[in-house]
């Protein structure tokens, strides 16, 4: 890994390049929330860098820091090789102000990895096309890697969703009618009258 | 200020310091068992040797030693330095020390640890200091290496019963001396010693006697090995299951800051340690305050109840309406309780003095017991100064039962269930108590509501001395109990009244404010010594 | 894209007609562990496709923060669940970056020999799934009794046939079985032999390359845009293969070729596996050639790994070891390290920040196929309903590791 790239956005960035290093051997850059969208179309469009595959988007809460919440970027360049980690932070300790420009129209590949930092992290991003939960279910309270989110948490049961809210029709019907599907464990047909018939049909909840 | 080097960082200390004091007020660890900041240093472990360098042309102390030459496989002369114990060595202007820099010290920290357990019982599976084990956390750090001796260990007595309190493994034991040191300088009975030589040392009673006194449970604190424990928590508990909570000790007016365990998924707890404190309890604890955990458990009332019969915390609530409507202010009287928490009193003298009107205050607690002159106080409240700095003008219970009787009181709202002299005489008037445990004033009430102990919400208590101390919550709240002053703001909404608190902050905002016992001219805090 | 699950006016579809919603449920018979895809369909072409994952999230990121280092192992094992050897391996050398430690030689071919074995294992479920989805049942099973000859072989190595938890930090759970080599050795011409005639039935099948070709076709720079790695990257024409770019353990000493196609479709990405499935039979026989028959499996820290079973019942020192180890976790120095290795279906990451202590602080899998999944609506927009069957099974979705 080349200190170049760090190099080249200290110097194009200068002070809203927070901290460098290159622990381990990964070039990692933690820039102001402001700049996020800049720096990272500076990284995909600049010819030197071509930084052309997004490769992994999550957050880190450290709830003991404001802003508490990190929100880390790997890029990689297919071209040159290189790669770097591109860091912010945002978000006080209730989460207030946890907002970050949204890099999906530079990378279309962070569209659902935006979409699972919002779930998981509560960060939000201004312009995503669809900003959605996509792991947990929409009635999920809470925003389960925060560190303030305990792991032994419940959540409240969800009702049924209506028709409207699921998108599709709903059948509530049991499954295997009467008159459908196989007739496992039957031993007369429950339809012939006799009272053996009504007998051998089980009920659900039973064993066959 | 004075400073000398340790690893190249300046360390200041002061006069007569030594240098693993000096260490130490940094938060600088030098690997050590047999000292210990509140006892006197007897560097006998030897595991906090370090390498002080010497003055520029000053010869340095050092050794012969041989070393085995692998290209000749002959022995050799050659020198190394002489290390020096840290516990003992009296830090000066301009020392250069070596501690984790030094390849000597790494070597020897090494193998004074192998020594240390080469005769070492695998006892861990059994043992309860696993997991706060200073030979097991040494062995990480500084020997890691695997057994080399292959002959049997040295057996010696195990669960060698030492008194009623203490059970003594021999095989586990380090002989750092800290047990004798502390009966013979902290609590002035040196009953301990230690018999026979070399690798037969056992530390031993005095004949014809126990070890039994005031201060027993500290000789199993300062042991940085298994080789005492407790009767009480021997097998009880494994400490990783543990968590602490910064606790004040409610045995005495002393006020000894604690640690209390407790398992949260029990929601029990399982011991107290003390806590470091210069100003209170310095590094010790006594017995009977090292045992008052188990109040959070017995005795407990987790339930309302009226009349003596259990029932819920509303109904309850309905009676107290239905026994207080229309009653004259000055026929009730309140009595503070100098076991509860300064959170907790406030809250009922605002409920007598402010919302009811009536200036009937009156305040108990348990009576006096044994004293000493090394930590126990002859108060055994942990809060009487807090309560009498609230309400100056408070009269001793004595006093109510005096009132009651001739029928001037006839309806009390009291806290906490002791009381410093027999209160049948009590049972005359309508009694509403909230209390945490059983006791006088729980029996003869007329209506009951669960407090929470001190265990199970943050208070604070104010000492013999004057200091204010909080005592952080560790359990959750057992039953239908909530903390004394939300029971009280419950009692004052069912009397029709709206209480001006609803949080402890509000409480604790309060707390600070005036105090309408105190004149309009004088200074307004309750208690100006030095928050803890 | 916006959700399907909102009400649609009639003037905002192209055709004067409603617009048709089926549900390809999370269960379905062709969802690959449990994938729902609300698809609006004008006819049988597919106007919108809206996948949503998140059925099988188990919450693995939180629960490695409540354990120590080494009990993620079971966790990561349960990501791609049809090459679990290729995860475990992928987050030991994540740890090991983290803590500066290097395992011997012979843990380190050890480790490629059993990543392979599940590679091949991977591309031989998602082949034989993907012709079994078009109706061709025979050579799935075919496929399938090649996989039971590789998993016979990882059960004798770790006696598990999928989640073994083989990996450790610092080495493996045990050595190799002195069976190891001749096993692999005589089941591989076996493998290849019955992947060989599966192709036999399937490659000049008119019905089976009409279904894949040309269907669910993506270029490069899309791709790579998408955040797509592996044999899905590889069909569409980019050479990037995690071990040949960023060569870890000794794949720089050992030959392979790394297959790739040309139109980056539904068939390309069918033969890519095809081919990587014989480069991993290439790149095993060179590892069995070269691994030392003797030696350590496990590098000798008393800090990570864990002392031997005699040690911990004799000596105190063993005991120690085994408690700290167990009890507080390996204290993995403080930072944070990005690791990558080539996993089944592309560049499996895990970032891990340790605060020092035997608790992960946090850690993050990178799955390859939550990206890749992710264009899945690109593909099938525009092409018609039956297509999503053979687009969906190539893209070799393994639920356990999109959702973790």
């Amino acid at each position: 890994m080349s200190e170049a790239v760090l190099e080249k956005l200290k110097a194009r960035f200068g002070s809203a390049v927070l901290e460098t290093h290159s622990d381990f051997g990964d070039d990692t850059a933690v820039v102001d929330a402001s700049v996020w969208k800049d720096v990272a179309r500076f990284l995909r469009e600049d010819p030197s860098l071509d930084f052309d595959m997004p490769v992994d988007l999550c957050g880190v809460d450290y709830p003991s820091r404001t802003p508490r919440m990190e929100v880390v970027l790997h890029l990689y360049s297919v071209s040159k090789r290189h790669r770097v980690r591109l860091k912010t932070r945002v978000g006080d300790e209730e989460m207030d102000g946890a907002e970050v420009d949204s890099l999906v129209a530079i990378w279309p590949g962070l569209d659902w990895l935006e979409r699972e930092v919002y779930d998981m992290s509560g960060v939000r991003f201004r312009g995503h096309p669809d900003l959605r939960r996509i792991l947990m279910y929409p009635e999920f309270e809470g925003h389960p890697l925060q560190k303030t989110y305990p792991a032994e948490r419940t959540q409240p049961l969800v009702p049924y969703r209506t028709e409207d809210e699921a998108g599709v029709p709903i059948q509530k019907q049991p499954p295997f009618g009467p008159d459908e599907g196989m007739p496992f464990g039957r031993r007369a047909l429950p339809h012939d009258g006799t009272s053996a018939g009504e007998a051998a049909w089980s009920k659900p909840g039973e064993e066959n | 200020m004075a400073t000398f080097k340790l690893d190249g960082k300046p360390i200041p200390f002061e006069p007569g310091d030594t240098i693993i004091r000096a260490a130490h007020r940094q938060g600088i660890e030098i690997p050590h068992y047999c000292w210990h900041p509140g006892l006197s240093a007897p560097a006998n472990c030897r595991m906090c040797l370090v390498e002080i360098q010497p003055k520029p042309g000053q010869r340095p102390l050092s050794l012969d030693v041989l070393q085995l030459d692998p290209a000749t496989g002959e022995y050799k002369t050659v020198q190394k330095p002489k290390l020096q114990p840290a516990c003992y060595t009296a830090a000066a202007e301009g020392m250069e020390i070596l501690s984790d820099t030094s390849a000597h010290v790494t070597k020897a920290r090494h193998d004074v640890q192998e020594f240390l357990l080469l005769n070492h019982p695998v006892d861990c599976p059994i043992c309860d200091q696993a997991g706060e084990c200073k030979l097991q956390d040494y062995w990480l750090e500084h020997q890691k290496t695997p057994k080399r001796m292959h002959d049997e260990p040295v057996h010696k007595p195990k669960g060698v019963v030492f008194g009623p309190t203490i059970v003594y493994d021999a095989e586990r034991c380090v002989m750092c001396t800290r047990c004798i040191r502390f009966m013979a300088e902290v609590a002035k009975d040196p009953v301990l010693d230690m018999r026979e030589r070399g690798n037969l040392n056992e530390i031993t009673v005095s004949p014809g006697r126990q070890l039994d006194g005031h201060y027993t449970f500290m000789t199993e604190h300062v042991c940085p090995v298994g080789a005492l424990t407790t009767k009480d928590f021997r097998f009880k508990a494994r400490v990783w299951f543990l968590r602490t909570a910064a606790s004040v000790c409610q045995g005495c007016a002393t006020g000894c800051n604690a640690h209390l365990d407790y398992d949260p998924r029990y929601n029990r707890a399982y011991r107290y340690r003390p806590r470091d404190n210069e100003k209170v309890n310095k590094y010790w604890m006594c017995d009977e305050g090292m045992l008052t955990y188990k109040e959070a458990h017995e005795a407990r009332v987790l339930d309302a109840r009226v009349r003596g019969a259990a029932t819920t915390t509303s109904k309850a609530l309905d009676e107290v309406r239905a026994v207080f409507s229309g009653v004259a202010p000055e026929s009730i009287a309140v009595v503070l309780s100098a076991r509860y928490s300064l959170e907790d009193n406030w809250a009922l003298r605002e409920l007598g003095a402010v919302l009811l009107g009536s200036h009937n205050v009156f305040w108990t607690g348990r009576p006096d017991g044994y004293a000493d002159d090394i930590l126990i106080h002859k108060d055994k409240n942990s809060n009487t100064k807090g309560v009498l700095e609230l309400a100056p003008s408070a009269r001793p219970l004595q006093a109510l039962v005096d009132d009651v009787r001739a029928g001037r009181i006839t309806h009390v709202v009291a806290l906490g269930a002791s009381a410093s002299v027999a209160a049948d005489g009590l049972a005359a008037a309508k009694l509403v108590t909230i209390a945490a445990h059983e006791g006088p004033l729980t029996a003869s009430a007329t209506v009951v509501l669960p407090a929470t102990s001190w265990a199970e919400h943050s208070g604070t208590y104010v000492n013999a001395k004057g200091m204010r101390q909080i005592a952080d919550k560790a359990l959750e709240p057992q039953g239908a109990s909530a903390p004394a002053w939300r029971q009280v703001a419950e009692v004052a909404r069912a009397l029709g009244y709206e209480p001006s608190w609803t949080k402890l902050k509000q409480v604790r905002a309060q707390l600070l404010g005036t105090s309408p016992e105190a004149p309009a001219s004088s200074p307004s805090a309750v208690g100006t010594a030095s928050a803890e | 894209m916006e959700p399907l699950d909102i009400e649609l006016e009639e003037g905002e579809l192209e055709l004067p007609a409603e617009p048709m919603h089926l549900n390809m449920g999370p269960s379905h018979p062709a969802m690959h562990g449990t994938v729902r895809i609300v698809l609006e369909l004008s006819g049988e072409t597919i106007v919108k496709a809206d996948v949503q994952i998140g059925y099988l999230h188990r919450g693995f990121e939180k629960m490695c923060e409540r354990g120590t280092w080494a009990q993620v192992f079971p966790y990561v094992d349960r990501l791609n669940y049809v090459s679990p050897m290729l995860n475990n391996v992928g987050y030991a050398l994540a740890v090991e970056k983290l803590c500066g430690l290097a395992v011997p030689e012979r843990c380190q071919w050890y480790r490629m020999a059993l990543g392979e074995l599940a590679r091949i294992s991977d591309h031989l479920t998602c082949d034989g799934a993907m012709a079994m989805e078009l109706g061709a049942f025979t050579p799935f099973l075919w496929f399938i009794k090649a996989r039971e000859m590789i998993w016979d072989i990882l059960e004798e190595e770790t006696g598990a046939r999928l989640t073994h938890s083989f990996g450790r930090i610092g080495g493996m759970a045990k050595p190799p079985t002195p069976a190891f080599k001749d096993l692999c050795r005589a089941a591989l011409p076996k493998i290849l032999q019955l992947v060989e005639e599966g192709e036999r039935m399937l490659l000049k099948n008119r019905i089976f390359i009409d279904r894949l070709e040309n269907v669910g076709a993506i270029s490069g720079k899309d791709a790579i845009a998408l955040g797509w790695t592996g044999p899905s990257l590889r069909a569409t024409g980019v050479a990037y293969d995690v071990r040949k770019a960023h060569p870890y353990l000794k794949y720089d000493e050992v030959d392979f070729d790394v297959p790739v196609g040309t139109r980056g479709d539904t068939l390309d990405r069918f033969l890519v596996r095809l081919g990587e499935l014989r480069q991993s039979k290439r790149i095993i026989e060179q590892v069995l050639d070269r691994m030392p028959d003797e030696g350590p499996v496990n590098c000798d820290d008393p800090r990570v790994v864990l002392p031997d079973k005699d040690d911990v019942y004799t000596t105190i020192e063993g005991t120690i070891r085994h408690f700290k180890l167990i009890m507080e976790g390996a204290k993995v120095p403080r930072g944070e390290v990005y690791s990558y290795t080539e996993g089944g279906n592309g560049e499996l990451g895990y970032y891990l920040v340790s605060d020092g202590t035997g608790t992960p602080y946090r850690v993050r899998i990178r799955p390859p196929c939550f990206q890749i999944t992710g264009g899945l609506h690109k593909l099938l927009e525009g092409r018609m309903l039956s297509d999503i069957v053979p687009t969906f099974g190539s893209l070799n979705m393994i639920g356990g590791e999109c959702d973790h």
